[in-house]
């Protein structure tokens, strides 16, 4: 026992020591800053295929062109490896034509031979623009270099109005150093496994084979068409330096990169109140940490959209949550506005309603329609004239089943995340006021939980939702796998709740509408009819009800005028992208108070 | 007819072995200081609960308050006042420490008993089962049983830690049995044929219960300890007034470690481990010079 505790206290001593002393000192020339995406890991290969790969987006790690954080529309871009493309309306072919003055950081020029290769590299990852499967919807059926500096991508039959975005978000790697992880046939054996038989299956078996290969692939030094170059990695920090042959430098300000290593929010905190980050990407922060940041000198906060929003989600084949007026009697008692100033009063906003967007997406996508929908306000006359519907019965105070039995509301939360705590143990105690008997349990981390919940355990679970800008990213969340309905090899099939990943078991229809088929349109319709669809799914998800959506991420970030100026401004369509992506449009300029 | 009168003898020992244990806490103030908290914390997990409503109040307009008269620790995230919640807290806490403490030496004792007095096979076969239990790593075993157990109940809790805390004292008590079985009041209970039973429970275990019961109590910080911690970590489940929980709230969600609003709050059930470990080694304190005749000054 004694031993016990003392590996608690070392364990606790030693998170609070490293809490406090890393970081170091940033000269005038350096740029420090954190990567949001992922901690550092000194051992990982410098190779963007690997999770924890040691490269950095925007800074050596280069995609084709960069995602403009637009409500709406998914399809807006910044240029990067990439100078100019063009696209056919259908989407269907996407021609790209890269920087004339792109060049890695060894002198070689940047070709479009890197981005074929980089394509075939993606191949073997699988997933968006580059699933072997050819009836995949979106996939890219044929690759075709044109010019040393002009690629042409052609999309397969199945076609997915997400596919310019996908293609645009290839990172590019150097097919010098990367080339060789693709068998010489590759092209031949990819070729062949877009076809049908048993030789495509073995092929395709051949393409998938070469996954591990490729995230495992270390190469000696990175080579970067970045405008920096990764110079060294220790487990306490990355410096980059600047890559003398990037095709825009005199857009670069910084002569060095350093970013620092964190192992919570807690670390982060710490160094902007130190001052030591000239920039930091979005990172939850209590009120009084953030006015302590806001404190030091320099520090500025700047808050964007972002297409995240939080909502309560039920699973439906678990009693009594398979009732409506079950969900909308918890709605009507959930008061989101005390929720978001408990849970997340800085880098949330309360949910208007439940649309399963966010509200300044939903907006721009409903217009006038917003207003016709329940809003949902606490009103407990209603909840309860809801749980009467639902034959729930009150005993002594408190609401119990239509049989008599006791009514225990748990709403499960990943105990990592403080805010979904704080914003379920509010929720929790707004339910007991009400007669409902609430609890909250946590599960000890994200993945646990999301394995917990896939596997149909939780009755009520929190849950991240209305991903956009692109409305299928959108309603996927609702009505795709987690609902039952599954995009596999570009056919939409339904699958029984409480099999294969279905945990949210709602009905196969809606108010005569099958919301799945209709997210599945999505991908593959106009933008008028988008638009009708996205407002048929809203209305649809505010009457029935398969999540209740509680606040709506702010994208709240950090920058320090101290040494750099030129930071952009509040809802910038920037602010998404990585600090690197500032310094390449030229944003970013030394000098500061 | 003759009169025989009994029970007088049993009655004077007893009345001056609590005259002794007055004098001993008299000697020295802080021991009296130490039952003091440790009774405040016996009231605090009987009563706790009673002396504030169920749920506790909640203020939307003083989120992480200062601390004032009212609040004497401040609130919490929800507007609760912090002192409310280590109070109600106390009782999961103590329970689980003393669920803990009683398996750990109830388990230790027993194995170390039996090995030491029967030795041979028997000493052979428990002492292998105590060295496999002491290298097995409690922290690491018990982030792997909270993702397939959530020790809602403090006993569940209590029966994990103490199941896996028996180790020391069952060593330490087999030392001491292997040394008390040589005495000569033990050859002699050999002598006179009383059973293996009685020579355990009546002459061995008294001789110990004093090393024993200062063992339980200091099991009970060592319980304390982990199950805060593990609450601390975030791997066992929600429970807002846990003081483990408050711990972990109060840095990762308040940012106590970075800003002064929270701080109240993480003080508060640091402050209550502190004082109740304190407590628990004054009685300790205390309790070795009642059972050790020579720590004794007349």
């Amino acid at each position: 026992m004694k031993r016990l505790a003392a590996i608690t206290a070392v364990a606790v001593i030693s998170t609070a020591s490293a809490c406090g002393g890393a970081g170091g000192s940033a000269g005038s020339d350096v740029y420090t800053t954190i990567d949001g995406a992922k901690q550092i890991d000194a051992t990982a290969p410098i190779n963007p295929f690997n999770p924890q790969g040691n490269t950095f987006l925007g800074y050596d790690a280069m995609s084709l062109a960069w995602p403009k954080n637009d409500p709406v529309d998914p399809n807006r871009f910044y240029p990067g490896i990439a100078a100019t493309w063009t696209v056919t309306p259908d989407q269907g072919e996407v021609v790209v034509r890269l920087q004339p003055a792109a060049r890695w950081s060894d002198g070689k020029p940047v070709t479009s031979e890197d981005v074929r290769t980089s394509i075939g590299l993606a191949y073997t990852q699988g997933g968006t623009a580059y699933a072997v499967d050819p009836k995949a919807a979106g996939s890219a059926a044929d690759v075709q270099v044109l010019d040393a500096k002009t690629v042409k991508v052609t999309q397969g039959a199945n076609k997915s109005n997400l596919f310019l975005r996908n293609v645009l978000s290839t990172v590019v790697v150097p097919a010098h150093v990367f080339g060789g992880l693709l068998p010489a046939d590759f092209w031949a054996t990819l070729k062949a496994a877009r076809g049908s038989g048993p030789a495509a299956e073995k092929a395709k078996t051949a393409i998938t084979g070469l996954a591990q290969k490729v995230i495992s692939f270390a190469p000696a030094k990175d080579v970067s068409a970045g405008p920096f170059v990764l110079e060294r990695v220790n487990p306490g920090e990355a410096l980059l330096v600047r890559n003398k042959y990037f095709y825009a430098n005199q857009n670069v300000a910084p002569e060095r990169v350093k970013v620092l290593n964190y192992t919570g929010n807690q670390q982060i905190w710490n160094y902007l109140i130190s001052g030591k980050l000239d920039s930091a990407p979005f990172t939850a922060v209590p009120t009084d940490v953030l006015n302590r940041i806001r404190q030091t000198q320099g520090n500025e906060v700047r808050k964007g959209f972002s297409p995240v929003a939080v909502s309560m989600a039920f699973n439906q084949t678990h009693k009594p949550y398979d009732n409506v007026h079950v969900r909308r009697a918890l709605a009507y008692l959930i008061d989101r506005s005390q929720v978001t100033k408990v849970a997340s009063p800085e880098a949330g906003t309360p949910a208007e309603t439940t649309t399963g967007i966010h509200a300044k997406s939903a907006k721009s996508w409903l217009g006038d329609g917003l207003g016709d929908l329940d809003a949902y306000q606490v009103n407990p006359a209603k909840a309860a004239q809801e749980l009467k519907a639902a034959g729930m019965t009150q005993q002594g105070g408190k609401w119990a089943m239509p049989d008599g039995s006791p009514w225990q509301v748990e709403i499960h939360v990943p105990a990592s995340f403080s805010d979904w705590v704080s914003a379920a143990k509010a929720i929790t105690s707004q339910l007991n006021d009400h007669g409902i008997d609430a609890s909250v349990i946590t599960a000890a981390d994200y993945t646990l939980y999301l394995d917990e919940l896939s596997s149909g355990r939780y009755d009520i679970g929190f849950w991240l939702m209305a991903l956009g800008p692109s409305p299928y990213n959108i309603f996927q969340r609702i009505y795709g796998s987690a609902n039952g309905w599954q995009l596999l090899a570009g056919q939409l099939t339904r699958v029984p709740p409480g099999t294969q990943g279905n945990w949210m078991g709602g009905p196969e229809t809606l108010d005569g509408v099958n919301p799945g088929t209709l997210t599945g349109r999505l991908n593959a319709v106009s933008p008028e009819e988008q638009r009708r669809i996205v407002g048929m799914l809203a209305k649809v998800t505010n009457q029935e009800l398969p999540v209740i959506q509680l606040y709506d991420y702010v994208n709240t970030q950090f920058v320090s005028t101290t040494r750099y100026t030129g930071w952009p401004s509040a809802d910038s369509d920037v602010l998404r992208l990585p600090a690197g992506v500032w310094m390449q449009l030229g944003m970013i300029k030394k000098g500061g108070r | 007819m003759t009169v025989t009168q009994l029970s007088p003898a049993p009655i004077t020992l007893r009345r001056n072995f609590w005259r002794g244990v007055l004098r001993v806490l008299r000697r020295k103030p802080s021991r009296l200081v130490g039952v003091g908290i440790v009774t405040l914390f016996a009231f605090m997990g009987v009563a706790g609960p009673l002396l504030y409503p169920s749920p506790l109040p909640r203020d939307d307009h003083a989120l992480y308050a200062a601390p004032s008269l009212a609040h004497p620790f401040g609130t919490d995230f929800e507007g609760t006042d912090v002192l409310a919640l280590v109070v109600t807290g106390t009782r999961y806490v103590l329970l689980a420490g003393l669920a803990t403490a009683v398996i750990t030496v109830a388990l230790g004792t027993a194995i170390g008993l039996l090995a030491g007095f029967h030795r041979g096979r028997w000493d052979t076969v428990l002492m292998r089962l105590t060295d496999l239990q002491l290298t097995i790593p409690g922290l690491p075993l018990l982030l792997v049983l909270s993702t397939v157990w959530k020790f809602t109940s403090p006993l569940e809790m209590g029966v994990v830690l103490g199941a896996l805390g028996w180790g020391g004292i069952a060593r330490a008590v087999r030392s001491q049995t292997l040394s008390l079985r040589e005495r000569g009041f033990i050859e002699a209970a050999r002598g006179l044929g009383l059973s293996t039973r009685h020579i355990v429970g009546r002459e061995l275990l008294p001789s110990m219960a004093p090393y024993i019961a200062m063992n339980m109590l200091i099991a009970v910080t060592g319980a304390i300890y982990a199950q805060v911690g593990l609450f601390f970590l975030g791997v066992l489940p929600f429970d807002a007034n846990n003081w483990g929980v408050m711990l972990n709230l109060a840095v990762f969600g308040g940012g106590a470690l970075t800003s002064a609003a929270a701080l109240p709050y993480l003080l508060a059930p640091l402050l209550a481990i502190l004082l109740l470990t304190l407590g628990i080694v004054l009685v300790v304190d205390a309790m070795d010079e009642i059972f050790n005749p020579r720590l004794r000054e007349e």
